[in-house]
């Protein structure tokens, strides 16, 4: 066989300490290496032009290069291989600069080790296959899951880009979280007004006709790849013509019947046909089946009744299995709060005047309960209120993490209750503040300059103990240095850390993605690729993925927009990169060892034969699979047990 | 009547169940001797090595080579029928991989005399006897074969043709093998496995495999099985999914873990190192666990195994890639 080897001197990173000519004379001694070329710079332009002109000159039949690390040029020199008609695939590349010149300073030395190396190279390169990418027809459109503020970005995005995407959302309304809120930290814009431009782009904007969607829906069952996914969607019945109701409001004040609001945090009740609070989008009501007396076998028509147009309101609504095929889906299911009835010490669901960040949120919201009046205490309102930060963060008993959010949003408390309660006295209660970013300080500084507002570091959350005490809730805390102290208040807020949402888990077993040690879904890497889950094609958008605020969720449902766009491109093939595990059905023997390991899903087991598979478009080519198949049935393209074999016996004769 | 050709059979370092695993083909034997001249085996006939050493070179069709070399005699008798035979095939788990045998490759020759001859509860040997090559007695020198430092299986010490595995070759495949030669099928690529399958235990097991996560392993008296599921998801180690095919999956059928007596499959280098690796990727480690909860709990499961060797490598260590490198 005729092997070309080529030296890379670097300039002098390489050729300063590996003498070239001592490496040429042990290389040229093996049997099938047919010449052996030193060039200066082979990843310069000259370079790259000389071994083309010279591969094509010589055509060996495999190529060793002797050179950087792969990682830097690996790609460039495959490249131009292709450009001589090689199989770049036929080449094994060799790191004598970083592995060998640059961590040895003894020449003789350095020069035996790079020969090692090579001949190991020499050995495998042998063996080599030459491989061809393969290719496959994908879908364009998007599915993304979860219509709040990462949600609704992509969608738009992607739709401004020309694509389709089906937009699924479990509640009525959408918006997500921050359409609930009257204020948004920094700045204090309003929550509603913020959003709603974006969420009357979805519902009727320039590319609205390319955003299908569905309201009171959920992911349900979801098959296939990168490019191919089939994904079932169930639908709710909402019993609303949404093509019919004008949003009026005639339905709602007959209805006789009436349960919990629970987008009011159960702070108020709704009827049995409602909308989720007032300003909510989109703008038609819906009829909760649970509530409805209709289902309890009553012949109730009062909402029919009162509608003002035809047909608006579908009793025999029925729900659906809608069907969709996809080429890439954007979870963006967002979180929820720890739920502070665990710590029992904090008196919350017991005690009265104990509200959770999310309850204070609904309260001072123009839209919510008490249309923004924070009730019950006269006209001057409490006289103070404690928010209590951390409540369950950064505690080993609770939840070890801390959210970032939770400090903006009791300071955003703090300048909403002195504008709104001028006599109000506020207690910060806080084990750490976590203000990060150019403009949170402001609020923090704003809090701090408060005539009215109050710092308190108490040890541990678990020392704090609330009772009534005279009518008025005593918190009973301990400083750092373990002295007990107390302080009243007429109302507390507690700020609880943000934790992943409830069907999380559920979703995350759906769509075959991992959650993190937290619940949270888990990025392929935490810092270089925090939007790609371990599944290709499925992607991480907003507080689904880790706590955050609005800013970075728009930024990621953004992010994985530009993802999709780059990598998943219209009218075009995906290329398949060819170094993946592939089994050998002759040799499988179905003992189902490999079923688990694969971190990216790529492998199946067909009932039917009784055998694994593995897919070749989720397969990375990391060869867990291959390692761990016992019975050498599954191969790693490229890094087969025997040119891996051949190698380790070219470096040691 | 033309001659028919010669098949012999030589037990080296052996317990002789591959003897008795061949005439378990039972009635057949008959056919075997109206189609071969079965001219020699130590176990069954009278022939002897000097009848041997008179033949013409590859005067015998085939040799049946059953036992390991431990011996320098086990090692003449493979130079000696190598020479006189055209197909020689290591026949058996010992020959093929070392077996049983091979296990001593744990320690040296002399650690073995020790334990045998001078350090043993059982032996009385005040004048620290230990077997000599050459000894003098009044009568002259009298001879005895080398006791090698370590074991080898038959390819490492000549050439082979087949290689028949099992711990013994169960005698279906024993006859398949010999009909086949009787009926003229053409005959593989030298260097092939015969007699057995080429995947592993597994595909011969009915029993129900489900996705593997097991947290701890059990040897066989401390857990009653479920007899429908695989013996490996319920923690016993069952070497099934690293072994060759070929046996019908006679151990776990009586819910029995394989210990692998067939050697490894095709395309597995060492089956003991893959038997490891393949554990190693079906240990139960999910959940919230720091690098050294990790660590401690792989350590804690692998305590549970007793002897690696004798687990992993009990019938591949003198022909597994760690050969006889590894001592106590």
């Amino acid at each position: 066989m005729k092997i070309g080897v080529y030296f890379c001197k670097c300039g002098t990173n390489i050729s300063d300490r590996i003498d070239p000519q001592k490496v040429m004379e042990e290389i040229t001694k093996l049997k099938d290496v047919a010449y052996f070329e030193t060039v200066d710079f082979l990843c310069a332009e000259e370079g790259k032009e000389f071994l083309e002109k010279d591969l094509k000159k010589k055509k060996p039949m495999r190529v060793v290069l002797g050179a950087c690390s792969p990682r830097d040029h690996e790609k460039t020199f495959m490249n131009v291989l292709s450009k001589a008609a090689i199989n770049p695939y036929l080449m094994q590349m060799v790191n004598i600069r970083e592995h060998v010149a640059w961590v040895i300073s003894d020449i003789c030395k350095a020069s035996d080790k790079a020969s090692a190396y090579l001949k190991g190279a020499v050995a495998r390169v042998q063996l080599h296959e030459p491989l061809k990418p393969e290719e496959l027809n994908v879908c364009p459109d998007v599915l993304v899951i979860g219509a709040g503020p990462a949600g609704l970005k992509a969608s738009l995005s992607l739709t401004e880009a020309g694509r389709k995407v089906v937009l699924v959302e479990k509640n009525p309304v959408i918006g997500g979280m921050p359409v609930r809120y009257e204020e948004i930290f920094p700045n204090m814009e309003c929550g509603p007004c913020m959003l709603e431009p974006m969420l009357g782009d979805v519902l009727h904007g320039d590319n609205s006709e390319n955003i299908e969607l569905l309201t009171l829906s959920e992911v349900v069952e979801v098959a296939g790849y990168l490019g191919n996914f089939i994904v079932k969607i169930k639908q709710l019945p909402r019993y609303v013509n949404p093509k019919k109701c004008i949003g009026c409001r005639e339905c709602i004040e007959p209805c006789p019947v009436s349960a919990k609001n629970e987008f009011n945090c159960s702070l108020d009740e709704r009827k049995a046909i409602s909308f989720a609070f007032s300003g909510g989008l989109p703008n038609f009501p819906f009829i909760d089946d649970k509530v409805c007396i209709r289902t309890k076998g009553e012949n109730c028509r009062l909402c029919e009744d009162a509608c003002i147009v035809d047909d608006a309101i579908i009793f025999d609504d029925k729900e659906k299995v809608i069907e969709k095929n996809v080429g890439a889906i954007i979870v963006a299911v967002g979180a929820e709060l720890y739920d502070c009835s665990n710590l029992t010490n904090l008196g919350y669901g017991k005690l009265p005047n104990i509200y959770t960040s999310l309850e204070f949120e609904r309260i001072i919201a123009s839209n919510g309960p008490t249309e923004g009046e924070i009730q019950g205490f006269g006209k001057k309102g409490p006289r103070s209120i404690a928010i209590i930060h951390c409540a369950g963060s950064l505690d080993k008993n609770h939840i070890k993490y801390c959210s970032g959010t939770c400090c903006q949003s009791a300071f955003k408390f703090n300048q909403f209750i002195s504008k709104k309660l001028p006599n109000t006295k506020i207690f910060h209660f806080f084990k750490e503040i976590s203000v990060p970013g150019k403009e949170t300080f402001q609020l923090y500084n704003k809090a701090l300059n408060n005539p009215d507002s109050m710092f308190i570091r108490y040890r541990n959350i678990n020392e704090i103990d609330v009772s009534i005490e005279n009518g008025r809730l005593a918190i009973h805390y301990s400083f750092s240095s373990g002295k007990r102290c107390k302080s009243t208040a007429d109302m507390i807020i507690l700020c609880p850390p943000v934790i992943p949402s409830s069907d999380t888990a559920e979703l995350g077993s759906i769509l075959e993605i991992p959650a993190d040690r937290y619940g949270f879904f888990e990025e392929l890497h935490n810092r270089v690729d925090s939007i790609q889950s371990k599944l290709k094609g499925v992607y991480l958008t907003g507080s689904c993925q880790s706590p955050m605020d609005i800013q970075n969720a728009m930024n990621q449902g953004l992010a994985a927009s530009g993802y999709i766009l780059s990598g998943l491109p219209e009218g075009k093939k995906l290329e398949i990169e060819p170094i993946i595990a592939s089994v050998d059905e002759e040799r499988c023997s179905g003992c189902r060892v490999c079923n688990l390991v694969c971190p990216y899903k790529a492998i199946d087991f067909d009932e039917e034969k009784a055998k694994a598979t593995t897919n070749s478009v989720l397969c990375q080519g990391c060869g867990t699979c291959v390692a761990a198949c016992p019975a050498g049935a599954i191969k790693g393209n490229h890094f087969t047990v025997e040119e891996l074999l051949a190698e380790i016996q070219g470096v040691l004769t | 009547m033309t001659k028919k050709p010669g098949l012999s059979m030589y037990w080296a370092s052996s317990c002789g169940g591959c003897e008795i695993a061949l005439v378990n083909i039972n009635e057949k034997i008959l056919e075997v001797i109206d189609k071969f001249d079965f001219m020699f085996c130590p176990c069954l006939l009278d022939t002897k090595k000097k009848d041997i050493e008179a033949l013409p070179d590859k005067s015998i069709e085939i040799t049946l080579f059953n036992g390991a070399v431990r011996t320098e005699e086990n090692a003449e008798m493979a130079n000696l029928l190598r020479k006189k035979s055209k197909i020689l095939i290591a026949f058996g788990s010992c020959s093929n991989d070392g077996c049983i045998p091979g296990l001593s490759n744990l320690y040296s020759a002399k650690d073995h005399f020790d334990t045998i001859y001078l350090n043993n509860p059982t032996v009385s040997n005040p004048g620290g006897i230990v077997p000599q090559r050459e000894t003098e007695v009044p009568e002259g020198t009298l001879h005895l074969p080398e006791f090698y430092d370590t074991v080898r299986t038959l390819s490492q010490v000549v050439d082979v043709e087949y290689f028949i595995p099992g711990c013994p070759p169960e005698s279906n495949q024993i006859w398949d093998v010999i009909n086949s030669v009787i009926e003229g099928v053409k005959l593989p690529p030298k260097g092939s496995v015969i007699g057995a399958g080429t995947s592993t235990v597994c595909d011969e097991c009915e029993k129900i495999k489900e996705d593997k996560k097991i947290d701890r392993f059990y040897r066989t008296y401390e857990i009653i099985p479920d007899t429908k599921k695989c013996l490996l998801e319920q923690g016993i180690i069952c070497m099934g999914i690293a072994t060759r095919a070929g046996c019908g999956s006679l151990c776990p059928k009586v819910n029995m873990p394989c210990s692998g007596c067939y050697g490894a499959p095709d395309g597995v280098l060492d089956q003991g190192a893959k038997m490891i690796a393949a554990l190693g990727s079906i240990l139960n480690l999910e959940g919230d666990l720091t690098e050294e909860e990790i660590t401690g709990h792989t350590n804690k499961i692998m305590d549970s195994i007793p002897d690696y060797a004798g687990t992993f490598y009990k019938f591949s260590l003198a022909g597994s890639i760690l050969k006889n490198s590894v001592r106590k």
